[in-house]
C-alpha cells in the first residue's frame, strides 16, 4: 500500500492515466464517431446559404432592401463574402454578449420540445450533429440555461422585422420580457431613424440564420 | 503531517511565507465580493429592475461571464492557493519551490489575468462560449503556463516528502490536482475552438466544465479539508481505508461524469450513458468520504458550538453531500425531461460553489486569518457567527428556491404554454433569489470587515475559551 501513497504512483495513475481514460470514453470515442461528418467553414456556409436560397439569405436580401444607407457602408454587395461577413460578426456578438447564457441552441427529442421551438410542417427535428459540424459551432452553442427560449430554429419562428423590433427593445415584441434592450447595435441614420449598425446587421443575420436550413422554402421567400 | 508536528512552532513560522498567504487570500476575498456583486446585478435583471439598463459594457449578459469566470479564477483559484501557501509546506515539511520571485510572480500574474479578462469581456467584446471558460482564448495559454508554475511551486514540497515516507492523505488529492488542472485548462479551452466542432466540441466543453469542479476544485478543496479538519480537532482522521477509497473513488470516476451536462444531446449514447453511470459510481466514494469525515467528528461535535471556522467546514460538507445525492437522481435522463435547462441546476451549482467550496475556503481562511498577524482570535465574534448564519441562511434559501423555480419552469415548458409564462411563473422565485443574495452578501461584507479589523487592531486578541478536545 506504501507505494499507492508516494508522488509518482498519484501523479502517473490518476493524475495521467484515469484523466486519459476518461477523456478517451468521453469526447475522443465521440469525435472518432462522428469524424466522417464534414467540417464547414463559414464561407461553405454561405455558399450553401445562397445556393439553397435558404431563408437566411432571403433575410439578408431584405436587410439590405431596409437600411440600404448602413448595408451598402459596412457590408457592400449582397453576396457570399458579405453574407460570410456578417455571420462572423453576427456570432462574435452572439458570444460576447452572452446571449447563450439564457438562450439555447439545441432542441431535445424529450419533454415536447420540437413542437415548443419549431412550426409543425415547416420545421420540427430534433438537434442532429450535423448541423452543428461548423466554424460558428467551435465551441458549441448549445447553452446550458434557458431564461429565453431556445433559438437553434429561430429563422422558423419569427420574421427580420420582428427580430429588429425585439433586439431594440424585446418589450415592444414580447410584452413583460425580461430580456434587456441592446441599443448599441443600432445608429441614427440621415433621415433620423433608428437603424441597425454594422454589429446590428450581423447579429440579425446570425440570428435569421439559425435553423435556416431547416426551413422548407416557400414562394414567398423567393425573392429576385 | 508527521514531519510537521514534530518540528517546532519557529520552524513551522519560517516554513510558511506569511505574506503571500495573506496576500492571495486577501485578493480571494475581494474578488468573492465582486462575483457575488456581479450575479446580485445580473438576477436584478431577471427581475426586470436592472439599474444600468442601455449601458454597452454592464450589459446583463457580460456581467454574468464575470461572475461565473471571475468565481473560477478570482475567487477560488487565488484563495486556494493562499490555503495551499499555508497547508502544504506544514503537512510536507518542506518550503515551496520558491517563496520570493516565482510566489511574487504567481501573486501577480494570477490578478493580471484576472483583471485583462475582466476588461476584455466587458469593455473589449472578447469572451468565449466555454462555461467557466469565458477568458478569452488568447489569456488561456497564459492560465496554462501559470498553472505549470503552480504545479512546480506546490509539487516540489510534496515531492520531497514522498521521497521520505508515504504522502499524507491531502498530499495523494494535491498531487494529483497539480497535473490535472494544467490539462483540464489546455482540454476545455484549445480543443473544442481549434480541433473540433460541433457535437465534439460539446463532448470536450462538457468534461471540461465538469472536470475544472471535480479535479480542481473538489480535490484541492478535499485535500486542504483533511488537513485543516484534524489540525483543527487534534485528533486523526477516523479511517485511513475509507480515506484511500474516497480519493482512488473520486480519481477514477470524477473525470468520467462531464457529458452528463449533455444529456439528450447530439452527442452518441454511449458517452451519455457511461457519464450517468460513472456519476451515480462517484456518490459512493462522496459518500465514504463523508462517513470518514462524520465520524472523525463523532465524539467532539461540541467543538462546534464556539468553533466557527469547523462549523462553516462541517457545514460545507453537509452541502456537499446533499448536491452529490441529489446529482444521483438528476443525472438520470427522467430527471433531464424536466430539469435541464432550469434554475434547478443553478441551485445546485450554488449550493456546491458557494455552500460547499465558499463556505470551506471561508471557515479555512478564518482559521489562518488570525495566525498569519499574530493574534488568538477574529476581531468579533458576533461578526463571526453573524456571517456564518447569513451566509448559510442565505444559501440555502437560494437553493430551495431556485430547485422549486426549476420545477416550475421545467413543467411549464413540456406542458406547452406560451414562453412569457414561464417567465412570470418564475418571477416570485426570482425576487426570492435575490433577497437570497443579499442575505449572502451581507455575510461576506460582514466577514470581509471582521478580517480588517483583525488585521489592522492591535494586540489583544487573546482566546478566551479552553480546548475541551
Amino acid at each position: 500500500m506504501g507505494k499507492m501513497e508516494r508522488f509518482p504512483f498519484v501523479v502517473l495513475v490518476a493524475g495521467l492515466g484515469f484523466f486519459l481514460f476518461a477523456d478517451f470514453i468521453s469526447w475522443a470515442l465521440p469525435m472518432f464517431v462522428l469524424k466522417d461528418i464534414p467540417m464547414k467553414k463559414v464561407s461553405d456556409l454561405a455558399a450553401e446559404a445562397k445556393a439553397k436560397n435558404t431563408s437566411a439569405w432571403a433575410d439578408f436580401q431584405r436587410l439590405a432592401q431596409y437600411y440600404p444607407e448602413q448595408f451598402k457602408k459596412y457590408y457592400g454587395e449582397v453576396n457570399e463574402e458579405s453574407f460570410a461577413k456578417a455571420l462572423k460578426i453576427g456570432h462574435r456578438w452572439y458570444v460576447a454578449e452572452g446571449c447563450w447564457n439564457c438562450h439555447s441552441q439545441m432542441i431535445r427529442p424529450v419533454s415536447n420540445e420540437t413542437l415548443r421551438f419549431g412550426i409543425p410542417g415547416v420545421s420540427n427535428t430534433v438537434s442532429y450533429p450535423s448541423e452543428y459540424q461548423n466554424e460558428l459551432q467551435a465551441p458549441v452553442l448549445w447553452g446550458t440555461k434557458r431564461i429565453g427560449p431556445d433559438l437553434i430554429r429561430e429563422a422558423a419562428v419569427h420574421n427580420v422585422d420582428w427580430q429588429v423590433a425585439h433586439l431594440y427593445n424585446p418589450e415592444s415584441t414580447s410584452p413583460g420580457s425580461n430580456m434587456p434592450g441592446y441599443p448599441w447595435y443600432f445608429e441614427k441614420d440621415k433621415n433620423g431613424n433608428i437603424v441597425p449598425n454594422e454589429r446590428g446587421i450581423g447579429l440579425l443575420t446570425y440570428i435569421m440564420w439559425l435553423g435556416s436550413w431547416e426551413v422548407k422554402p416557400t414562394k414567398e421567400w423567393a425573392l429576385k | 503531517m508527521a514531519t510537521a508536528t514534530a518540528t517546532g512552532d519557529v520552524q513551522l513560522t519560517n516554513l510558511v511565507n506569511y505574506t503571500l498567504v495573506k496576500l492571495h487570500v486577501g485578493m480571494g476575498l475581494i474578488f468573492f465580493i465582486i462575483v457575488g456583486l456581479m450575479g446580485f446585478l445580473y438576477s436584478l435583471q431577471l427581475d426586470g429592475i436592472y439599474p444600468f439598463p442601455g449601458i454597452e459594457f454592464l450589459s446583463p449578459g457580460r456581467v454574468r461571464m464575470i461572475h461565473t469566470a471571475g468565481a473560477a479564477y478570482g475567487f477560488l483559484v487565488n484563495m486556494f492557493t493562499g490555503l495551499l501557501y499555508w497547508a502544504v509546506p506544514r503537512f510536507t515539511g518542506y518550503k515551496v519551490f520558491d517563496e520570493k520571485y516565482l510566489g511574487t510572480f504567481m501573486f501577480v500574474g494570477l490578478q493580471a489575468a484576472v483583471l485583462i479578462t475582466v476588461v476584455a469581456i466587458l469593455f473589449l467584446g472578447q469572451a468565449d462560449n466555454v462555461e467557466w471558460g469565458e477568458t478569452p482564448w488568447w489569456i488561456d495559454p497564459v492560465i496554462v503556463a501559470w498553472l505549470l508554475l503552480h504545479a512546480i511551486q506546490f509539487g516540489t514540497p510534496i515531492l520531497k516528502a514522498s521521497q521520505k515516507a508515504p504522502l499524507y492523505v491531502s498530499g495523494w488529492y494535491i498531487s494529483a490536482m497539480l497535473v490535472w488542472t494544467p490539462l483540464v485548462v489546455f482540454m476545455g479551452n484549445f480543443i473544442p475552438r481549434f480541433w473540433s466542432a460541433g457535437s465534439g466540441a460539446g463532448a470536450v466543453q462538457s468534461t471540461f466544465i465538469h472536470d475544472l469542479v471535480g479535479l480542481y476544485v473538489t480535490p484541492v478543496a478535499w485535500g486542504l479539508m483533511y488537513y485543516f479538519v484534524p489540525v483543527i480537532m487534534k485528533k486523526p482522521m477516523w479511517s485511513h481505508g475509507l480515506s484511500l477509497l474516497g480519493f482512488w473513488g473520486l480519481a477514477f470516476f470524477y473525470p468520467m461524469n462531464g457529458v452528463h451536462h449533455f444529456l439528450w444531446s447530439p452527442i452518441p449514447m454511449f458517452a451519455q450513458y457511461s457519464a450517468v453511470f460513472a456519476t451515480v459510481a462517484i456518490e459512493f466514494a462522496v459518500t465514504s468520504v463523508l462517513i470518514n469525515f462524520m465520524m472523525t467528528l463523532r465524539g467532539s461535535a461540541e467543538v462546534l458550538k464556539y468553533n466557527v471556522p469547523l462549523r462553516y467546514m462541517y457545514t460545507g460538507a453537509i452541502f456537499y453531500w446533499i448536491t452529490c445525492f441529489q446529482c444521483a437522481f438528476h443525472v438520470t435522463l427522467t430527471f433531464q425531461k424536466v430539469i435541464h435547462f432550469t434554475d434547478w441546476v443553478t441551485g445546485h451549482a450554488h449550493l456546491i460553489m458557494f455552500g460547499t467550496f465558499g463556505m470551506w475556503v471561508l471557515g479555512m481562511a478564518e482559521y489562518v486569518w488570525p495566525r498569519l498577524f499574530g493574534k488568538e482570535t477574529m476581531y468579533s465574534k458576533g461578526m463571526s457567527e453573524g456571517a456564518y448564519w447569513l451566509l448559510t441562511i442565505g444559501v440555502i434559501a437560494m437553493f430551495v428556491d431556485l430547485t422549486a423555480a426549476g420545477l416550475v419552469q421545467g413543467f411549464d415548458w413540456i406542458g406547452l404554454n406560451p414562453w412569457i409564462d414561464s417567465v412570470n411563473f418564475s418571477k416570485p422565485f426570482w425576487y426570492f433569489r435575490s433577497v437570497a443574495g443579499i442575505m449572502m452578501l451581507t455575510g461576506l461584507l460582514m466577514y470581509a470587515m471582521n478580517f480588517y479589523k483583525t488585521a489592522t487592531a492591535g494586540k489583544g486578541l487573546e482566546a478566551q475559551l479552553k480546548q475541551t478536545v
